[in-house]
């Protein structure tokens, strides 16, 4: 039996479920200041409840690193970065603690060393930072993912007064310095902070004889297996909204192109699918201002939900949103929103809907509108901003760069069939979005606990980045720390097959020999022959294989 | 930190499109540039942001070339999509999405003249100029000065450009002399209506920045500043670099950078450039972040040594000497000897070097008073027999306009060649008139 836990910014829900479907559910609210607690007593909640066989995985889906950062909980890192000649450093270096010292080195974007690192400034930077009795550290340098020689030297330099070190190729294999240089930072900011709460963790489940595997949510729709998590706290940022989309695919059976609404209290979270799966950001997510190579479901918020208050500006102008002020005037709350709105329309019946029709009159009568007008107004420019938003999102998407002739002339562009709505408005709204996106609609059911259903089905994902020259005779897999001499007739098909490889390889000792080569998908290969002097000499190769977000397909059938 | 300028960057390596696996126009060509573009983050910087090109249509070509048989004949999707590049480029400035763009895009297009049969020093049609008319078709007619940076003389936009007024085509160039395609020295000054609308500047072999950013200075500048054009498009060759293997010449990424700076462009579109390890990268990376107004001063090669790039001091003089003289050109062109209102003659051999075609074309244009008059042409290779061309242009007086109309009626029935094609700018009208609509029978119906 599967354990899924979504220790959420309101509740925290857990759910239990085997191969039936769903055995047995949970909510608490959530402590802010006490996660822990929050967790005690969700488990305390669900494990009351009899079950037949042992709880096999444990997933959980917390806030925590989210929190830290958005709470500046953060430890004082001292980074050391190698940039070499390029963008100016004051582009990425601020924003980056208090302690950012900028080193001489560079290598080029083959990988090759062009100038070594000044080991003299380097110490200098280290003896700085045991002065200031730094312990956590970030060493990144541009190219390290093609040649990790100065972050290995760097990383050499701190070890003995270091915590924790993280370093820039092991975060992402993917080129883009200051997104590195960021993940790390926060890598390293955080990695205390998540230790001793992962050390909580383990006493928690402890205390409730729970002993089977534990996972963590991230942000990309999949699980990190816990004692790796502790290396990559900055992984498990943002693995809310990415629990809700995961839920949902449980709950319905998404195969076509698609839009996902997450419609809240608060805020509507918008996320795309194509062919069935959720699409990633490109780059990696964004947060606090600062650009990172962490990867994430795609997903756009806009400050519009079921509790958004419902304002009437100068000159008549409606709006909803982005304030949100207390609950609906029906539960007891002093602003009208937009679900009084919904229940002056009877689309609903929630809590007093008189107070909800009072309300609005007044607001109406201030306006010299009916009160159903009002009501009206306030769905359509919900449903009209909803829609404008999405199809934003969408353009953006079939607007994203490609760079061959085929993908440019031929590619497939996404072209959303349905609309898949979760949330508590979710059935009150359903009907109204699908007119205005002239689409069909599904809300699917039991969407009290579909975080928690989706954390705990949950699969893990990992990505990896394979960069071969077989000039320079050499393969590397940044993020695993694989490097590897090559023959010089080291080949694509040959570069695929070693990165699916590695990929599973590494998941089977990391907790989850379940993971087969068929469930890695190559994603990107490319081979481009280098040539020197007008003659074909060596190639590049750059090969890029994930396992994509999904579920436990073994206990989806009961779910549905 | 200074963001005031959005650029947009249009960036299309054509991955899946060669020459041929070991010409300098391979896969391969952008790749490392795209390297490094993407770990400096250049795309994540808040006032720079990354386009997808359009997809040029065979409109799009047929307003700016004659091609013969067709466009669809002489081009292929990849050169569809980087002229859509540059076409986008053009969009996102008109319409005020961006302040500045930058097409970087292949194939290139510099070497693509007013006719088209094929493939000639690695282009077939002008990104350049498919952009101008693109911008002239729908925002209007605009003074635009075109300044051509790469190594290699422009020859193709020279040629679609020669007789026309209101685009200042300047090309900056290694002395033809010394390298393909060997033309673009000091006295091509442009057509009878144009005197002074071409400008050539044939540098001489080891100039280094000091004398490209001389001739910004000291003569580009003082051009533009007297020309006033709407928009400074600036075709960004890349082969001036001192580690190009197919040119001489000393310029280096910080050269490219300054010059980017100090002219401007509002609109940039890679031309040629075939160092692709050691100065693509960092040549773009400098054009980005110079148009973009950001600060450029850490980007260098890893083997730049400002030392050994030094220019003589008799290039030094040398140059000094050319900006002068052709100031003077540009300022009171030697006239033609020309008799207003009557056409004035001029052949050309043009060889398309990929190809192997040579084709003969025998030019006419109207020496207008009035407007820059009705041009036309006829062209013989040895793959098209005989295929003629008749242009209207955009600022066409009546007389011009009728002209052209008499000439295309004309065409139709004494013609004894293979096609016609006909571009009216003015009213918008282009025709194709093939072989069969030009036999006995099809005379007929006319």
């Amino acid at each position: 039996m599967l354990l899924g836990i979504d220790v959420g910014g309101t509740h925290t829900d857990a759910v239990i479920i085997d191969h039936k479907g769903v055995v047995a559910t949970a909510k608490v609210e959530t402590d802010h200041n006490d996660l822990i607690g929050s967790l005690d007593a969700v488990l305390e909640r669900i494990l009351s409840s009899h079950l037949t066989r042992p709880i096999s995985k444990i997933n959980l889906s917390t806030t925590l690193t989210t929190n830290a950062i958005v709470e500046n909980e953060l430890e004082e890192v001292g980074v050391l970065a190698v940039s070499g000649p390029g963008l100016a450093p004051y582009y990425f270096s601020s924003d980056l603690g208090h302690n950012f010292y900028l080193l001489a080195g560079s290598i080029d974007h083959r990988g090759t060393l062009q100038l070594k690192l000044d080991e003299f400034s380097a110490n200098n930077a280290v003896a700085d930072c045991q002065k200031k009795q730094l312990k956590v550290f970030a060493v990144v340098s541009k190219f390290s993912i093609r040649n990790p020689e100065i972050e290995q030297t760097l990383a050499d330099l701190v070890t003995t007064q270091a915590d924790f070190i993280a370093i820039g190729h092991r975060l992402s294999g993917r080129l883009n310095f200051p997104r590195r240089l960021a993940t790390a930072y926060y890598n390293a900011a955080v990695w205390r902070h998540f230790n001793t709460f992962a050390d909580a963790i383990t006493q928690s489940l402890k205390k409730h004889n729970l002993n089977a595997p534990v996972n963590i949510l991230k942000a990309d729709g999949g699980t990190i297996d816990f004692k790796n998590s502790r290396n990559n706290p900055i992984q498990t940022i943002l693995s809310g909204p990415a629990a809700s989309v995961m839920g949902i695919i449980a709950l319905s059976s998404i195969t076509e192109d698609a839009i996902i609404l997450d419609i809240g209290g608060t805020t509507t979270d918008i996320a795309i699918f194509a062919n069935g799966a959720p699409l990633l950001e490109k780059e990696g997510v964004s947060f606090g201002g600062r650009a990172t190579s962490v990867r994430a479901i795609d997903t756009h918020s806009i400050g519009i939900g079921g509790d958004s208050a419902i304002t009437i500006g100068k000159n008549a102008k409606i709006m909803v949103g982005p304030k949100r002020l207390g609950p609906p005037l029906a539960l007891g709350g002093s602003q009208a929103t937009l679900i009084d709105a919904c229940n002056v329309k009877k689309l609903c019946d929630l809590g007093n809907s008189k107070k909800s029709f009072a309300g609005l009159q007044i607001l109406a009568e201030k306006n010299q509108m009916k009160v159903v007008e009002l009501a009206d107004r306030v769905l359509e420019l919900t449903m009209k901003t909803i829609h404008k938003e999405t199809n934003k999102l969408l353009e953006a998407i079939n607007q994203r760069p490609v760079y061959t002739v085929e993908e440019v002339v031929h590619g497939q562009k996404i072209d959303p069939q349905k609309i898949y709505i979760m949330g508590g408005p979710a059935a009150i709204l359903a009907q109204n979005l699908g007119q205005v996106f002239n689409l069909k609609t599904e809300v699917p059911e039991n969407f009290a606990v579909a975080n928690a259903i989706g954390a705990a089905l949950t699969r893990t994902t990992m990505e990896i980045e394979l960069f071969a020259d077989t000039g320079k005779k050499v393969m590397l897999i940044p993020n695993l720390d694989i490097k590897q001499e090559v023959s010089s007739s080291y080949s694509l098909n040959q570069a695929k097959e070693d990165g699916v490889n590695a990929l599973t390889q590494h998941l089977k000792e990391n907790g989850h020999p379940e993971i087969l080569n068929r469930d890695v998908s190559v994603v990107e290969a490319e081979a481009f022959n280098m040539v020197d002097d007008y003659a074909v000499g060596s190639k590049t190769i750059r090969v890029s294989c994930q396992i994509r977000p999904g579920l436990e397909t073994n206990y989806l059938q009961g779910i549905k | 930190m200074k963001t005031s300028t959005h650029l947009g960057v249009i960036f299309f390596p054509a991955y899946d499109w060669a020459i041929s696996p070991t010409h300098p126009e391979r896969e391969e060509r952008l790749l490392y540039t795209q390297d490094q573009l993407r770990e400096e983050g250049v795309f994540d910087l808040p006032n720079i942001t990354e386009y997808k090109p359009e997809i040029a249509t065979y409109a799009d070509i047929e307003r700016t070339h004659f091609c013969f048989p067709g466009p669809q004949e002489v081009s292929t999707e990849s050169h569809l999509v980087a002229a859509g590049g540059a076409i986008k480029a053009a969009r996102l400035v008109m319409e005020k999405q961006v302040d500045k763009a930058f097409a970087l895009v292949r194939p290139p297009g510099h070497h693509a003249m007013k006719v088209v049969h094929g493939n000639r020093g690695f282009c077939n049609i002008n990104n350049e100029a498919i952009l101008i008319e693109f911008i002239r078709e729908n925002y209007g007619n605009k003074k635009i000065a075109i300044v051509d940076t790469d190594c290699h003389h422009g020859d193709g936009t020279q040629d679609i450009y020669w007789h026309d007024p209101n685009i200042l085509f300047i090309s900056l160039h290694q002395d033809g002399r010394t390298l393909y395609p060997g033309t673009g020295f000091s006295d091509e000054l442009g057509g009878p209506t144009a005197r002074g609308r071409t400008i050539n500047i044939p540098l001489p072999p080891n100039t280094s920045d000091e004398g490209f950013l001389h001739v910004i200075d000291n003569l580009v500048q003082p051009i533009l500043d007297d020309f006033k054009p709407d928009l400074i498009i600036n075709s960004a060759g890349q082969d001036n670099h001192y580690g190009d293997p197919i040119t001489n010449m000393n310029f280096s990424a910080q050269g490219y950078a300054r010059l980017n700076e100090k002219l401007n462009p509002d609109i940039a579109v890679l031309e040629g450039g075939y160092s692709i390890q050691g100065a693509l990268p960092y040549v773009n990376l400098g054009i980005v972040l110079a148009m973009a107004g950001l600060d450029y001063s850490q980007v260098r090669e890893p083997d730049y040594d400002p030392e050994s790039l030094r220019q003589s001091p008799q290039i030094t003089e040398y140059i000094k000497k050319l900006c002068a003289q052709t100031m003077q050109n540009y300022l009171k062109p030697p006239p033609l000897n020309v008799k207003p209102n009557q056409y004035d003659t001029r052949s050309k051999a043009v060889y398309y070097d990929t190809d192997g075609i040579s084709d003969q074309q025998l030019e006419q244009i109207m020496v207008c008073t009035s407007c820059s008059g009705v041009r036309h042409l006829t062209s013989k290779t040895q793959r098209n027999s005989s295929c003629m061309g008749i242009e209207i242009p955009i600022d066409a007086c009546q007389r011009c306009r009728n002209e052209g109309y008499r000439l295309l009626k004309e065409g139709r029935l004494n013609f004894k060649g293979k096609t016609i094609k006909f571009i009216n700018r003015r009213e918008q009208e282009y025709l194709t008139v093939n072989e069969f609509e030009l036999t006995p029978m099809g005379r007929y119906y006319f």
